[in-house]
C-alpha cells in the first residue's frame, strides 16, 4: 500500500512535467513556423484516432472478436457526422451498444 | 475586460459555465470509467482514499488502470512508474498543441490548466478554440472545460474505491473509452489532413498492436501527426491563417 502510494505520487509528477513539457517549451511569444502549426493542430486527431483504435479494435494487443463494439461504434461515427454533435454521438452509441449486449449479439 | 484581474466577474462566471457546457456531454462517460478505475483499487486491497488520491494526482485514466495491474501482479514499482509516463507520454503531443492556446496567459493559469488538462479537456479547448479570440474570456472557458471534468472524475474513483465493483462485468463499461473519445473527434473531424492523421494513425496502431506499454498508441499519434501535415490544407493553401477553418470536407 506504501509503494502503491508512492508509484502514484511519482507518476504524477512526472506526468505533471509532460503536461507542463509543451505549453512551457512552445509558449513563449514567437510565432511558430507555419508547418509547426499545422502539426500541432493534427495532435487531437491523431491522438484520439489511436486510442480509438487501441481500445475498439484492439482487446489487450490482439483483435477484439467482431461484435457489439465495433457496430455501435459504427453507428456512433454514423450519428457523428450526421448531427455533428458530441452529446447526441454518446447517446447513440451507449443506446446502441446497450440494445445488441440485451440482444446478445 | 481584463482590467479587474483579482475579480471573478459575471463574465468569467458566464465563460466558466460555458466551457462546463461544453464539456458535459462527457461527463457521465467520465463517471462510469472512474466509478471501473475505482473498483479496482478497491479490489487491489488498497484504502479507498487511494482512489481519488491517485485521479487527484496522476489525473490520467490509462496510466492508474496500467499502475494498479502492474502493482497488483507483483510488478517492480520502477517498471509501474515507467509504464504510467509512456503511456502518458501522449500529453506531451496535447501540450505542444495547447502552447499557442495558453501562450497569452499568465504563468500561473498555465500552470493550473496544464494541472488540469486531460485527453478530453485538451481536444475541446484545441477544437473551440478560435471561437475564443480573447485571451481572459478563453482562459476561463478552458478552465470550465477543464477542471468540473477532472473533477466529476475524482469523484467517480473515490465513489467505485468505496462501493467497489458495482458494475457487473457483463456490461462491458470499457466500451465508453472509445465511445467518447468517437463523439469528441467524429464531430469536428473537417479538414482533409485531420482525417489522414486520424486514418494514418490507426493503421500504425493496428500494424505495431504487438509493442509493448501501449507504445503502439503513441508511435501511430507521432506517426498520424508527422505524415498528415505534409498535406496540404486547400482551405489554406498559403499560409497559417489560424488553422481549423471552418471550411467543410466532405466525408
Amino acid at each position: 500500500m506504501i509503494t502503491a502510494f508512492v508509484v502514484f505520487t511519482v507518476a504524477a509528477i512526472g506526468t505533471y512535467l509532460i503536461r507542463l513539457s509543451g505549453v512551457f517549451l512552445l509558449g513563449g511569444d514567437r510565432e511558430l513556423p507555419p508547418r509547426v502549426r499545422t502539426a500541432l493542430s493534427l495532435v487531437a486527431p491523431a491522438a484520439m484516432g489511436a486510442i480509438i483504435a487501441n481500445s475498439l479494435l484492439l482487446d489487450e494487443g490482439d483483435w477484439r472478436a467482431f461484435g457489439p463494439w465495433h457496430l455501435a461504434a459504427l453507428v456512433a461515427v454514423g450519428v457523428a457526422l450526421w448531427k455533428r454533435s458530441m452529446g447526441w454521438t454518446l447517446s447513440a452509441g451507449a443506446v446502441a451498444f446497450a440494445a445488441l449486449l440485451l440482444a446478445g449479439a | 475586460m481584463p482590467a479587474r484581474p483579482r475579480r471573478i466577474g459575471p463574465q468569467q462566471r458566464r465563460d466558466f459555465r460555458a466551457g462546463a457546457r461544453a464539456i458535459a456531454p462527457l461527463m457521465p462517460g467520465s463517471v462510469v470509467f472512474g466509478l471501473a478505475v475505482g473498483a479496482l483499487i478497491n479490489l487491489a486491497g488498497w484504502p479507498a482514499w487511494m482512489g481519488p488520491y491517485a485521479s487527484a494526482t496522476v489525473s490520467a485514466g490509462a496510466s492508474q488502470i496500467a499502475i494498479i495491474d502492474a502493482l497488483t501482479q507483483g510488478a517492480p514499482a520502477v517498471i509501474a512508474i515507467l509504464t504510467a509516463l509512456v503511456i502518458n507520454a501522449r500529453l506531451a503531443l496535447y501540450s505542444a498543441s495547447l502552447a499557442p492556446v495558453f501562450a497569452a496567459f499568465p504563468t500561473r493559469w498555465k500552470l493550473v490548466l496544464s494541472y488540469l488538462m486531460t485527453d478530453q479537456s485538451a481536444a475541446v479547448s484545441v477544437l473551440t478554440q478560435d471561437a475564443w479570440p480573447n485571451p481572459v474570456r478563453r482562459r476561463w472557458f478552458i478552465l470550465g472545460v477543464s477542471g468540473p471534468f477532472t473533477g466529476v472524475w475524482i469523484l467517480g474513483t473515490a465513489a467505485g474505491a468505496i462501493l467497489g465493483p458495482v458494475i457487473p462485468a457483463e456490461w462491458q463499461i470499457g466500451f465508453i473509452v472509445p465511445l467518447m473519445f468517437i463523439a469528441v473527434l467524429v464531430p469536428a473531424l473537417r479538414t482533409l489532413p485531420a482525417v489522414a492523421a486520424t486514418g494514418i494513425s490507426i493503421a500504425v496502431v493496428l500494424l505495431l498492436k504487438d509493442l509493448p506499454y501501449g507504445l503502439n498508441v503513441l508511435a501511430g499519434a507521432i506517426a498520424g501527426i508527422g505524415l498528415a501535415s505534409f498535406i496540404p490544407d486547400r482551405a489554406d493553401a498559403g499560409g497559417a491563417s489560424g488553422g481549423g477553418s471552418p471550411e467543410a470536407v466532405a466525408e
